[in-house]
Parts: structure tokens; C-alpha cells; sequence
């Protein structure tokens, strides 16, 4: 008796927390599919338009930020991969001098906002003449102190028998990386993977600061341009261009949503 | 071959541009822009510096969206602590001490070499805001200053003249409770007066203490005077509107949404900046009028919007170069297209004289209203540190909207903090 009534309470809690987060969606596509006429208007039988889609997409060179956008988020992803496998296959195996100090550091980088170090990596980026490129953009966060974190956790959890068994069949060390952790990692780099595409695909301050060109400029700055506060919002559209610019990442959602979760739980991150 | 050809062609004749231009190579200037009243702004703006490039062989221009002010500043310091300043920029008015104070910006006295007789032509409230210790250091360029709007076919309903918009406080209570319209249940349909509040509510409450006959702070931007027991009085008829008048929606009122609000019918009058005019003539569905915030010492409004800038760290030819630029897109032609893409006010008197402003305004006096309050302006408010600085008095203001604190306490305190940020600076 009490059991069922957990459920139905589990359930009902369930419905009520997903209804509240997919409010502001339901409203974003009602608003973009409606004339500005209906956005703040519940009219069943309104008409449908896709006007406003159109027009955000003519409001800014959106297909040349979407190619930034995909180019950017990658090449972080990879560098990321890299960097934050070897490291934390170190960290995770190795003894070498000064380790601990070493991932303090690491470590030490997670409690820093990246917002403060925005001038100390403009001047980085302007040495390194990158200013308005990509790469300028990503490369701040290619060492993620987190990745390595994340990684590290991830390697240690891995019995040593595997790695002496690929040892005793004349594995080196980057093999042993390559076949042994690496795949055994595969839900963490799934979820890491996420959060960074997500987190860098929504990023825009740092890409405005450092960029100056339609060629390397990435969405949300292209999402900006309609938060014009002196004119007053125009809700249609930019829902419209809100739901433009998350689309890809909501359908990519979507489709790998069950890799996705299964891969949260067993990473450990929630 | 054909190839060859063509690079050569080319070559040549960026040669003969150079030639024409004087014989040195082409100046490169990078131009930092804000756009706050949406995607036509950024527009017209490229539009404008391509036609000059076009005139001018010997100058790039390459113009750099920067977001909105806020992102603009924060990018423009970014750049120029980080040895790249672009070679000018539009940024708030009110950010001017701040850029001297990072010594980032230099006076157009200085480019100008001794010839400032073109600063006079421009109107004295803006150049309030653009000049400190004798010098100009900002040109005003997309300035604004608030005004009332109000629905002609609301105020016909309730039994009002159409044509006379509220001339005093008074008026305005009056007015606004004979247009708060209430339904069966007693709930607000349609409110008296809208007058935003979130985000900058100092911008806004700035009018109402002008109106009370008293200045926010000093021209050398390091004195405030948030105490004065005027800025209390204003601030006590400000939440009065909602609190004891009833006629105005209580708490903070979000910016943003109120052009929407006033086109929807949810109030008959709204005040907000006349960066808004063309967005209100596009989409009102009812006739409307444009009138000057109502006095009540006296009339009174303060300015906004931005200036441009020219940056230090430029060679002395692209500093040349950029005032060349900067002369030509505030001249009256261009100032007053920009204001008619815009609905800024053109910063000029000669820009009201010329054929195409003439016509616009024929067609549209309401354009006119923001022009005529500019003898009543005064400069918004601006300080030494003036982030920090606005940050408090609207978190003091917010604090007494939202009943958090009585207007005189939170004043009191805003004004302490103050005092203790800009003894610095005395």
C-alpha cells in the first residue's frame, strides 16, 4: 500500500520537475512557430508561420557561424581528448618527481573562473599572433584541469592485472593506453564529450572578446545581435533564433540520449 | 598567365590607390560597435563606413560588431590591456573616466591639433557627457534621452484629451488613475504609467531627480550626491506610483518587455528612450503620441547612449585618420540617416536643417519631441569608477522598490559606499 503510493508520488514528482523544465521550451516553439502577434498570446488556432525563423536566419551570416561553431567545438573536443588522456594517464599511473604538486595544480585550475584570466589569455593569444582565429578561441581550454580529473579518476579505477596481462603480451606504454584504458573509459570520454561540446557550443564572451571576423566568430555571438535591450525584446524571433542555434545540439541530444544517461551513470557525474 | 596578369592588374592598381592616397600605404583602422536597437543599427552602420571607404581609398575600415555596450567595453579593455586597442570605438558616454583612467583614450583636442571649432556644433547637453577637465574626449554619436509615450485611443477612453500628454507629477497621478482599467476581479488589466526599472533603474530615475531639481553627481565625476534629500523625494514619488497611486505596477518592471507591453494595451503610457521611436512607429497598432517627461521643479531628462572614442595606442596617421572618419559620419548628412534608421537623437542642430531630416520629421513630428527636450538634459550619470558606482545606486534603488529598505536607508548606505570608492579621486 505504502509502496504504490511511493510510486505514484515518485511519478507524479517525476512529471511535475520534467513539465517545469520543458515549460520554456514549449514556449520557445510556440513563440517561434507564432506571428510577434501570439507570443505572449495562447491562441489554439493561430496561424502557423516560420517567418521568424527566416528572418533570424537573415539577420546574421548564421550559416558561416554554424561551420565556426562545429569547427570550434571540434577541435576542442580532440585537444581535450589528447591532452587530458596523457596527462591523466600519468597522473593516474606514474610516479615521477613532483606529482602531487603537479595536480594540485590541476586541480587548482577548476576553482579559478575562467572570466579573471580573460586579459592574461588575450595577451597569450596575441603573442602567439592568433588573435581572430579559431584556435585562439579553443586553445585557452584545451588543458582542462577537469578532463584530467575526470580521467584520472576513471584510469585508476582500471584493475592492474589488465595492464600487466597487456604488459606480459609486450604491450609499451601507449599501447597499454590505447587498448586497455582508453576503451574501458569510453562513458566518461561519452560524457565529458557533452558537457564540453555543450559548454563550449554556448560559450560567448570569451569568442567575442577574442574574435573579430564573420569567418571565425561562432553562433551565440550571431544570437546576440538580437538582444537589443533599447528596442525592446522580440520574443519570435529570438526564440526563433535561440531554437536555431540549440537545435543541432538538442537533436544530437535526442538521438544519443540513451548512450548518453547510461554513460552519466556509470562516469559518476549527475 | 591570366593569372599573373590579373595579380599584376591588381597590384597596379593598388599602387595607383596608394599613389592617389597621398603616397603612403593604406591606414588600417579596426572600429569597436555596440548595437543595442537591433539588427538594422548594424547595418546602416556597415553601410555608412563602406560608403566612407569607398570615398577614401587610402583608409580600411574594418568595422567589428561588439555586442551590446556592456560586451563592447569589456572587449575594448581587453584589447587594449592586451596591447591591441582597436583605433576607435562607440562605448557609453559614461564609460569616458573610466577610459581615461585606464589611459587608453586620447582627446580630440589633441588629434585635432588646436582646430576645435567643429566641437561646437554639436549640442551642449551631449557634450556634457563628453568632456572633462576642459577637454572633449567623446564625440556623440548614437545619443538618446527618454520621453513618454502614450496610447491617443486609451486616453480618449477614459475620458482624456487624445492630444495633451501629462505636463507635470501631478498630471501624470491624475492621468494614470483615470487609465488604470481593472477587470471583475479587480485585477489590473491596462496601467496608468510603465517606467521600467530593471537592469539600470538609475537611467530612468535619473528624470524624475532632474525633475526634482537636483544632479546625481559632479562633473569631475567624484562626487555623488545620492543622499540629497531631493533624490529621496523623488524616489518616494517614484514607488508612490505603485505603492500609494495605485497606477503603476509594483516591484521591478522589466525593460525589455516594455515596448511589448505598451503594444498589447497593458499600459497606456510608458517611458522609455527614443532609441525606440522607429520600433514604436513600426509596431504600435493604435495612434500614439511622443511628449517630454512631465516636470515638476522643473522639466528635466538625462542623455545616454554612446560617443566615440579614438585610442591612444595608434599611430599618429591612423589617429589622423579615424577623426577624418569620425568627423565625416557625425557630419549632418550621415547623422541624421542614422537617425532616421535608428531613432537616436542626431547630435547636431545643422543635422535637423538638412532636406532628408526635414521630410522626416514632416512625416513624423514625433522625431522632434527628443531634439526639443535636449535644452532641458542634463548629463547622465557618470563617474570615477562608474561601474562600481551604478552598481550600488541600482542596487539601492532595487532595494527600495522592492520594499527590501526605505528609500532614505538605502540611499544613505549607496551613498556612503560611494563616497568611500571616489575619496580617491578628490
Amino acid at each position: 500500500m505504502t509502496h504504490s503510493f511511493d510510486r505514484a508520488l515518485n511519478t507524479v514528482g517525476a512529471w511535475v520537475l520534467a513539465l517545469v523544465w520543458f515549460l520554456p521550451l514549449i514556449y520557445a516553439i510556440w513563440t517561434a512557430f507564432h506571428p510577434g502577434a501570439y507570443a505572449t498570446r495562447f491562441d489554439l488556432l493561430a496561424p502557423l508561420t516560420v517567418e521568424n525563423f527566416v528572418n533570424a536566419w537573415n539577420a546574421a551570416p548564421f550559416a558561416r557561424y554554424f561551420l565556426n561553431t562545429v569547427m570550434l567545438v571540434t577541435f576542442i573536443l580532440i585537444g581535450q581528448f589528447v591532452l587530458c588522456t596523457l596527462a591523466a594517464y600519468a597522473f593516474a599511473r606514474y610516479a615521477f618527481p613532483g606529482k602531487s604538486i603537479l595536480f594540485t595544480l590541476v586541480l587548482l585550475q577548476l576553482l579559478v573562473m575562467p572570466d579573471i584570466l580573460i586579459v592574461e589569455n588575450y595577451v597569450t593569444m596575441r603573442r602567439l599572433d592568433l588573435v581572430d582565429t579559431i584556435a585562439a578561441i579553443g586553445l585557452p581550454y584545451i588543458a582542462s584541469g577537469f578532463g584530467i580529473f575526470l580521467l584520472r579518476q576513471t584510469f585508476k579505477t582500471v584493475p592492474k592485472e589488465l595492464e600487466e596481462a597487456a604488459r606480459v603480451e609486450g604491450a609499451g606504454p601507449l599501447t597499454v593506453l590505447w587498448k586497455v584504458y582508453v576503451p574501458l573509459a569510453k562513458p566518461t570520454y561519452l560524457a565529458y564529450g557533452l558537457v564540453s561540446v555543450s559548454h563550449h557550443w554556448n560559450n560567448f564572451l570569451w569568442p567575442l572578446i577574442v574574435t573579430n571576423s564573420v569567418e571565425t566568430r561562432p553562433v551565440t555571438v550571431g544570437l546576440s545581435v538580437f538582444s537589443a535591450v533599447d528596442q525592446g525584446i522580440d520574443w519570435s524571433i529570438i526564440t526563433a533564433a535561440t531554437l536555431m542555434t540549440s537545435g543541432p545540439l538538442l537533436i544530437a541530444f535526442l538521438l544519443f540520449q540513451r548512450q548518453f544517461v547510461q554513460s552519466f551513470m556509470r562516469a559518476g557525474i549527475k | 598567365m591570366s593569372l599573373v596578369r590579373k595579380v599584376g592588374a591588381t597590384l597596379g592598381a593598388a599602387a595607383l590607390s596608394s599613389f592617389l592616397a597621398g603616397g603612403a600605404s593604406a591606414v588600417d583602422l579596426q572600429f569597436f560597435f555596440p548595437v543595442a536597437v537591433g539588427g538594422k543599427a548594424a547595418e546602416t552602420i556597415e553601410e555608412l563606413t563602406n560608403e566612407y571607404a569607398a570615398a577614401n581609398p587610402g583608409v580600411n575600415i574594418d568595422a567589428v560588431y561588439a555586442g551590446s555596450y556592456q560586451d563592447t567595453v569589456t572587449k575594448t579593455l581587453t584589447a587594449v590591456r592586451g596591447g591591441t586597442p582597436p583605433q576607435l570605438a562607440v562605448i557609453l558616454s559614461v564609460d569616458m573616466f573610466t577610459l581615461i583612467e585606464e589611459d587608453a583614450i586620447v582627446s580630440f583636442d589633441e588629434v585635432s591639433k588646436g582646430d576645435t571649432e567643429w566641437l561646437k556644433a554639436f549640442y551642449p547637453s551631449f557634450m556634457e557627457n563628453s568632456q572633462t577637465g576642459g577637454k572633449t574626449y567623446g564625440i556623440p554619436f548614437q545619443r538618446s534621452t527618454p520621453v513618454l509615450y502614450w496610447n491617443k485611443e486609451a486616453f480618449a477612453e477614459a475620458g482624456l484629451d487624445p492630444n495633451t500628454p501629462p505636463a507635470s507629477w501631478e498630471e501624470m497621478v491624475e492621468f494614470g488613475k483615470k487609465l488604470t482599467k481593472k477587470d471583475a476581479n479587480g485585477n489590473v488589466t491596462q496601467w496608468g504609467v510603465r517606467i521600467p526599472s530593471s537592469g539600470f533603474p538609475y537611467w530612468l530615475f535619473q528624470g524624475f531627480t532632474t525633475q526634482n531639481d537636483v544632479i546625481l553627481a559632479n562633473s569631475d565625476g567624484n562626487m555623488t550626491n545620492f543622499d540629497d534629500p531631493k533624490v529621496v523625494e523623488a524616489l518616494d514619488f517614484m514607488i508612490d506610483l505603485s505603492k500609494e497611486h495605485g497606477v503603476m505596477q509594483p516591484g521591478i518592471i522589466e525593460w525589455g518587455a516594455t515596448p511589448k507591453a505598451f503594444f498589447e494595451g497593458q499600459t497606456a503610457m510608458m517611458w522609455t528612450t527614443t532609441g525606440n521611436l522607429t520600433n514604436v512607429r513600426d509596431n504600435a497598432p493604435f495612434d500614439f503620441g511622443v511628449a517630454m517627461l512631465p516636470a515638476h521643479q522643473r522639466r528635466g531628462a538625462p542623455t545616454g547612449g554612446g560617443n566615440f572614442y579614438i585610442f591612444k595606442d595608434s599611430t599618429d596617421e591612423q589617429k589622423a585618420a579615424s577623426l577624418d572618419f569620425i568627423k565625416w559620419i557625425s557630419a549632418p548628412e550621415q547623422a541624421a540617416r542614422w537617425t532616421i534608421a535608428t531613432g537616436y537623437v542626431a547630435p547636431r542642430p545643422d543635422a535637423w536643417e538638412t532636406d532628408l531630416m526635414k521630410k522626416y520629421v514632416a512625416d513624423f513630428p514625433a522625431a522632434l519631441v527628443a531634439r526639443d527636450q535636449l535644452e532641458h538634459a542634463v548629463a547622465e550619470l557618470s563617474t570615477y569608477q562608474n561601474q562600481r558606482i551604478t552598481t550600488i545606486f541600482n542596487d539601492a534603488l532595487e532595494a527600495a522598490i522592492t520594499g527590501k529598505s526605505t528609500p532614505e536607508q538605502a540611499l544613505k548606505e549607496a551613498q556612503m559606499q560611494a563616497d568611500r570608492i571616489l575619496k580617491a579621486y578628490r
